[in-house]
């Protein structure tokens, strides 16, 4: 009888560990039976996605979660936060783990052709730049032959940093840590000479430092980081839904749309509202989506103006100008394809 | 009549089954058979459904296999290496380059843990009760916090140290600052062999020396002064070439050039901070296991020192310590075996390492898990293997001869 | 001529210079000029060290507030750690369902404390089945699904009760399988033999972080396409397979330690193999294995601090991804640090004096 009740207790175990392990069939029929979206993130990256005190996720890449749980379960905040490394970031989506991978992921060929995956679309057009102490008094970064270069491990920084300097002919000698916050602490005590990150971590990491006015960001950008989420390859429906989740946060701001006035905008708004928003066409039903797929994601989570300012300008401690980031008609080259 | 039965009758008479044979399933030879074949089975299913499952994946996710990854160039830069590195040489360069920072950092590792170990093992025994305390806050300290945090305490700590520009200063000769410790660098010029030939010279002569003088003793009795002589033929030889050939050696010193120092040796912090942690954690380990060994060596021994006259710090390092060494050896063993083991993380300070830069960032750029952890985790078995045979061989020369 | 009797003089009290205070300081501090050197050298170092370091630690650090802003004084920011602190022990598991956290936490120290405390006939029977329940009672009662409780799922779990109750629930299943493993160790069995062999030293060769490593990046390749295997179920099964080959080790100094008389004892009451060994052997190898055992419990313990690198949240992952939080970007890394290490500190202290009271209580004079 013991034994009996041994086995039970295993067996009942073992289950709680099983119920979560079937991927039959699309990803989207699947996060619909669940009912939660499981969402790559990273483990800490200031703006794009954090912890705070609460264990509440916020940030850009984690406002794509929450768009996407929006769009298909009605409510941003059914979303299971898995924090990856860089290491295996890819290994988690390929084998079914997480839905969707939103971990500040540079868009590369190597990557979308060889890794089985796709990707669905640019949140935030990054690039890699340098910071340097204004004690240095370099203005430029053909001026930094023969110095140390603080770069976080396992970023495609690594192999663009490389490329610039042998380009230019100049040596380096990188210092490779294995997060952001030791790449700050190593470029503050001088262990480094300048540091290079992508442009939306220099703004992270410069406020984070003792000093901030003691550090410049150069005028070089060296390469192009177009960052965004990423999803499995053949699941063309699941593809779609995240890419035009993307796609109606952006068209929002475009539209006008935020997430006070949408309720309004339903249906007062003008055609190319009505249709984002749902009162008018049939662009969900083609996701196989409720109808109201991108009001909810605009409801709840805002449109791309509103994240952006939340998460990483005027209304984060980061401070980011919108930069390439601004819609295309404002100087920027964000471009969300028709709505119709 | 009892007395008359054989023991072959009477074991017959105790066999319990009436044809005299046991069922074979009761037999304990058939029944390892038995059970060793189902574990076979089983073996062979595991590893067939891992194989095959892990085949499936991978050909279902496109990732591709086979060495042929380590004929590309990696294309990142590598912080420190023993040989020559540029971004555009192979992968096959990052795994050489990491297994050399390993071995450099185990044997340095190695080295320093045993000073350690021994000396705070043996202050243990101290008669200044200030002395025993620290040994045991040692001891208690180090080996009960996580060596990964220790690495990045190490690292905080030269991380505190002055800029380039305002390094601490020995004599224009020696500096230390944030970026590493540069002393300066013997460069030998023509007429050098000599002197390096005289070097080896002198080494051979103090073994010649020492077999000569134990012969002497073991013949008469008589001891010979080895150590001083020693010491006479180490730096009197080697001195007496100098001036011969008129010293032929100059000091390439560092200086600040440019963002950084040129010329000279250069230590980087992260080997610095993780061969320190390794060594100080290691080192609390193994002054328990020489604690041990040193107690575990019979008072009576020490009593019977005293009694012949030997003098206490004779007592130790003639009586006690070589006694304890039977305990000592193998925990040594396996305590050098973590210590290569806890190598890895390096990956938490950025020491490019092989797990760090091989199953680290190459892993990273060339996603071909598979093969490289088995390349990894082949070289922490060899260079594994190598400490047990060392360590073995010696172990073989401490144990008593009686057992 | 009468002989004069023995009268002993009355004792004198010892020499002033050998007692008291005095005496006690010039024997140990200042007995030779080497002592007295080292005696001089180490106050002086700490007379220069601890001032400052007590002064940053407690009197001017800032231990009230809620954010970064009230940090204003120049010592420790403890604010970070106050601040974070549900994080750091429990991590994002929700705030009104802690409670099962600790109960499980009281269930691990109950059960630890019931098999010292039984008597000696009932400890085997009631403390081997609840030690060996107790991972599964514990899974169960944390993820809730199974007991009607609210489902909280395993990314949710974290910070330090994690990492105790991961290396507790490890070092446990570890048991009956280390223990498999030495006996196939011992084994006639040449097949046997070599699986076990095999076994112990792929994992006592292999790095942990590079098995945790292998956990999170090739196990999903090892299971079937349709199925995938939560994260920390996969590192459990790591760290069991990790700790199962110490255990083995443990286990056969162990074996090594019981005298042949007893194999050969039981052998001559008739005894199969399994009852000899499960009545009379096992037994006496756990007595005499304890000390280690513990020791393997404070390595394994240890040891979870490197999940880290795997993005497990545990303690100092915890605090490396506190850190990256855009509102406490002003570098709190010391003072994080400085906690965790106080804290395994503590707990792997602790243990290993209870590991040495357990060595002093069970040496009951069997060695020679």
């Amino acid at each position: 009888m013991k034994i009996k009740n041994v086995v039970m207790t295993l067996a009942a175990a073992g289950l709680v560990f099983s119920a979560q392990t079937s991927i039959a069939g699309t990803t989207l029929d699947a996060v619909k039976k669940k009912g939660v979206l499981s969402c790559g993130v990273s483990t800490g990256l200031a703006g794009f996605s954090q912890k705070d005190e609460k264990g509440q996720w916020s940030g850009l890449d984690v406002d794509v979660c929450r768009g996407v749980a929006a769009a298909v379960l009605g409510d941003a905040s059914k979303v299971q936060y898995k924090p990856l490394t860089a290491k295996e970031r890819f290994t988690a989506l390929q084998s079914g783990e997480i839905d969707i991978l939103s971990r500040n992921t540079t868009w590369t060929h190597t990557r979308d052709t060889s890794l089985g995956l796709n990707f669905a679309g640019v949140i935030y057009y990054d690039g890699a730049g340098f910071m340097v102490s204004k004690k240095l008094g370099v203005k430029s970064a053909t001026e930094l032959n023969g110095a140390n270069a603080c770069i976080q491990a396992g970023t495609s920084t690594e192999l663009a940093i490389s490329d610039y300097f042998r380009e230019n002919n100049m040596k380096y000698k990188a210092i490779t840590f294995d997060t952001s916050d030791q790449t700050r602490a190593g470029f503050e005590s001088g262990r480094c000479d300048f540091l290079v990150s992508d442009q939306s971590q220099l703004y992270a990491l410069r406020i984070g430092l003792k000093d901030p006015d003691g550090a410049i960001v150069l005028p070089e950008v060296i390469s192009k980081e177009p960052l965004g989420p990423v999803v499995r390859q053949n699941d063309d429906e699941w593809f779609n839904v995240v890419k035009w989740v993307v796609n109606a946060s952006i068209e929002g701001e475009y539209q006008g749309v935020t997430s006070s006035n949408a309720e309004e905008m339903k249906t007062k708004g003008n055609p190319g509202q009505k249709r984002l928003l749902g009162t008018e066409g049939d662009l969900g039903e083609k996701l196989g989506l409720p109808a109201d797929w991108a009001f909810q994601v605009i409801k709840q989570v805002g449109n791309y103006a509103e994240s952006f300012e939340r998460n990483v300008g005027q209304g984060s401690p980061l401070k980011i100008a919108r930069g390439l980031n601004a819609q295309w008609n404002k100087g920027g080259i964000l471009y969300s394809p028709a709505m119709r | 009549m009892f007395s008359k039965k054989t023991a072959e009758q009477i074991q017959l008479e105790t066999r319990p089954s009436g044809n005299g044979a046991t069922a074979f399933y009761n037999n304990p030879k058939y029944r390892g058979w038995i059970y060793q074949s189902i574990l076979f089975v089983f073996i062979i299913g595991f590893f067939y459904s891992i194989i095959s499952n892990t085949l499936d994946n991978m050909s279902a996710q496109g990732i591709k296999s086979g060495f042929s990854f380590l004929k590309t160039s990696a294309g990142f830069d590598v912080l420190m290496s023993l040989i020559p590195f540029e971004t555009t040489d192979s992968y096959l360069r990052i795994f050489m380059i990491g297994i050399l920072n390993t071995i450099l950092v185990s044997i340095i590792g190695i080295i320093f843990s045993t000073i350690l170990g021994f000396i705070f093992g043996i202050a243990y025994f101290s008669r200044n009760w200030l002395i025993k305390q620290i040994a045991i806050v040692y001891v208690e300290i180090f080996r009960n916090i996580p060596v990964i945090l220790q690495v990045i305490f190490w690292y905080t700590v030269f991380n505190a140290l002055p800029i380039a520009r305002e390094s601490l200063n020995l004599g224009d000769a020696i500096f230390l600052n944030v970026t590493g410790l540069y002393f300066p660098l013997l460069v030998g010029e023509s007429g050098s062999g000599v002197v390096y030939g005289a070097i080896i010279a002198a080494i051979i002569a103090v073994f010649i020396v020492k077999r000569w003088a134990k012969k002497r003793q073991e013949l008469t009795g008589e001891q010979f002064p080895v150590l001083w002589s020693s010491l006479g033929i180490l730096v009197g030889l080697p001195l007496l070439a100098l001036l011969v050939t008129g010293i032929p050696f100059h000091f390439d010193y560092p200086a600040l050039r440019g963002f950084n120092f040129q010329g000279g040796v250069s230590v980087i912090p992260e080997f610095l901070s993780l061969a320190i942690a390794l060594s100080v954690y290691t080192g609390a380990f193994i002054a328990e296991a020489v604690r041990a060994g040193i107690q575990s060596v019979p008072k009576g021994q020490t009593e019977a020192a005293r009694s012949i006259g030997l003098k206490e710090s004779k007592i130790m390092s003639l009586i006690i310590v070589p006694q304890s060494m039977r305990v000592i050896t193998p925990m040594l063993n396996s305590e050098y075996q973590s210590l290569v083991k806890n190598t890895t993380i390096a990956t938490a300070i950025g020491y490019p390492e092989l797990f760090t830069i091989f199953a680290g960032s190459a892993l990273n750029q060339v996603g071909q898990a598979i093969e490289i952890m088995f390349m990894t985790l082949a070289i922490y078995f060899a260079i594994n293997m190598v400490i047990s045979l060392v360590m073995n061989h010696f172990n073989k020369r401490t144990e008593l001869s009686t057992r | 001529m009468s002989v004069r009797e023995f009268k002993p003089l009355p004792a004198q009290p010892a020499p002033d210079a050998t007692t008291g205070p005095i005496a006690w300081v010039r024997d140990n501090l200042f007995s030779s000029p080497f002592n007295i050197a080292a005696t001089v050298i180490i106050l002086a170092s700490l007379a220069a060290v601890v001032p400052g370091m007590v002064d940053w630690l407690f009197i001017s650090a800032n231990w009230s507030g809620t954010s970064q802003d009230a940090c204003v004084k120049d010592g420790a920011c403890w604010v970070f750690i106050s601040a974070w602190s549900q994080q750091i022990f429990y991590g994002s598991y929700p705030t009104e369902e802690i409670w099962r956290v600790n109960l499980s936490l009281c269930l691990l120290a109950g059960v630890i404390a019931l098999s010292f405390l039984l008597p000696d006939r009932l400890r085997n029977k009631v403390a081997v089945p609840a030690f060996l329940l107790l991972p599964f009672i514990c899974i169960l009662l944390l993820d809730g699904t199974m007991l009607g409780l609210t489902p909280v799922t395993t990314d949710l779990w974290g910070g330090f009760s994690l990492n105790v109750l991961l290396a507790a629930a490890s070092i446990i299943v570890a048991f009956p399988f280390g223990f498999l493993w030495a006996l196939g160790r011992r084994s006639e069995m040449p097949f046997a033999r070599s699986v076990s062999v095999t076994c112990i030293e792929f994992f006592r060769g292999t790095p942990i972080l590079a098995l945790f490593f292998m956990g999170s990046v090739m196990l999903p390749l090892f299971f079937p396409a349709d199925v995938t295997v939560d994260k920390l179920l996969r590192v459990w099964i790591i760290l069991i397979l990790f700790m199962s080959a110490y255990m083995a080790e443990v286990f056969r100094s162990g074996f090594q330690a019981i005298p042949s008389g007893q194999y050969e004892a039981a052998d001559s009451i008739g005894l199969g193999y399994w009852q000899k060994t499960l009545l009379i052997i096992f037994p006496q190898v756990i007595k005499v294995s304890m000390p280690n055992i513990l020791a393997t419990f404070v390595m394994v313990f240890k040891n979870t601090v490197f999940l880290l690198v795997i993005a497990v949240p545990e303690m100092l992952q915890v605090i490396m991804s506190a850190l990256s939080n855009s509102n406490w970007l002003g570098g709190h890394a010391i003072e994080g640090y400085l906690f965790v290490g106080f804290i395994f500190w503590a707990c792997c202290f602790s243990m290993s004096l209870l590991a040495t009271t357990i060595e002093k209580k069970l040496d009951t004079g069997h060695k020679n």
